[in-house]
């Protein structure tokens, strides 16, 4: 990747999206209800969720809207560098 | 029993230990071939200049996977496959919802073993349908619209229908859980389908941005970067397909 698109596409994409989750988990916006699929199955089925196992690498920094906005932040930086180099050395070369 | 985990950001993939362990297993089996084929096809037909963007989109599915908007008494999120197999292809748009899986599995969402039924519904199903949906849709549509508002309506369109698809078929694997009967399908399906009207509207605003900001990043308009990557033959050789906007 050269430095243009690097500066032009990149960086503006990490800050715009880390800001646009931010100001959503900040101010509330984010819906607190349960996912359609947790609803469904955990609370209308009356099926116990598991519990214990892997509760995600960032689980002993705890919650709030501030711990998942810095851990959503990292994990679009890490989606994005994932994806460049999968992409990068899974696709064709250029010539 | 507290389904919220986190503040605004929940669990919202089949975790491990829910279904029975050969359900997990058959659809491992089934979904990894898949990814290898997947991988192979991108291989095959994308060159490195366009890894960027697929970076970038991979980037954009995660952060809008990550913030629930509500659907009282619930919430739903954008899946995003539809959207990527319109701008990619279903191959791309596969491996692109592989490894937003992945990442997700690491912070908690979805089981590593759920991996495969995770992504068997929404990477497999969702590019398979959601692109042949919206590709039917647009040829059809470009007979009375122009290319851009036929992509963004077809898109959309072919959204909805996928995730209710999916949900559809979420049902029926978890029928594999003692006691779930066939109202459990209904349910879960009719709940989609609430949260597939906001796939539709989030499919359709992103879209927009890139049919105004970078068209050539979808591949049914003419001319576009993707869409020569996805008819190119595997014996071609590799031409510049990215023109750097200007």
């Amino acid at each position: 990747m050269d430095r243009n698109t690097f500066v032009r596409v990149i960086i503006p994409v990490i800050v715009l999206l880390t800001v646009v989750i931010s100001v959503l988990i900040f101010t509330g916006l984010a819906s607190e209800n349960p996912d359609g699929f947790e609803w469904a199955l955990f609370d209308w089925a009356g099926i116990t969720e598991p519990e214990g196992g892997f509760e995600g690498i960032f689980a002993f920094l705890g919650s709030g809207p501030l711990v998942d906005a810095v851990t959503g932040g990292i994990g679009i930086i890490v989606i994005l560098i994932l994806a460049y180099l999968f992409f990068k050395f899974t696709s064709r070369r250029t010539e | 029993m507290n389904p919220i985990k986190r503040y605004g950001v929940k669990k919202m993939h089949v975790p491990d230990g829910v279904l029975p362990l050969w359900v997990y297993i058959l659809f491992l089996a089934i979904s990894l071939p898949i990814l290898g084929i997947a991988i192979r096809k991108v291989n095959k037909r994308f060159d490195d200049r366009l890894t960027p963007y697929m970076g970038v989109l991979a980037a954009v599915i995660f952060a809008a996977q990550f913030v629930n908007f509500p659907v009282p008494p619930s919430s739903g999120h954008l899946v995003g496959t539809t959207l990527l197999a319109v701008m990619l292809g279903p191959w791309a748009a596969m491996v692109i919802i592989a490894l937003v899986l992945f990442v997700q599995a690491l912070y908690g969402d979805g089981g590593l073993l759920a991996f495969g039924l995770n992504f068997f519904n929404m990477g497999v199903l969702g590019a398979i349908l959601g692109w042949g949906i919206a590709f039917i849709l647009f040829k059809g549509i470009t007979k009375f619209l122009d290319e851009k508002a036929s992509v963004l309506i077809a898109a959309s369109v072919s959204a909805f229908i996928t995730v209710v698809g999916a949900a559809f078929v979420l049902g029926l694997e978890l029928l594999t859980i003692p006691g779930l009967g066939f109202e459990f399908v209904y349910i879960i399906t009719g709940i989609h389908a609430v949260i597939a009207l906001g796939e539709a509207v989030l499919t359709f605003v992103i879209l927009l941005y890139f049919v105004k900001a970078k068209p050539k990043m979808i591949a049914f308009l003419k001319d576009s970067d993707t869409g020569r990557a996805l008819n190119r033959d595997r014996t071609q050789e590799i031409t510049p397909t990215l023109e750097e906007a200007r």
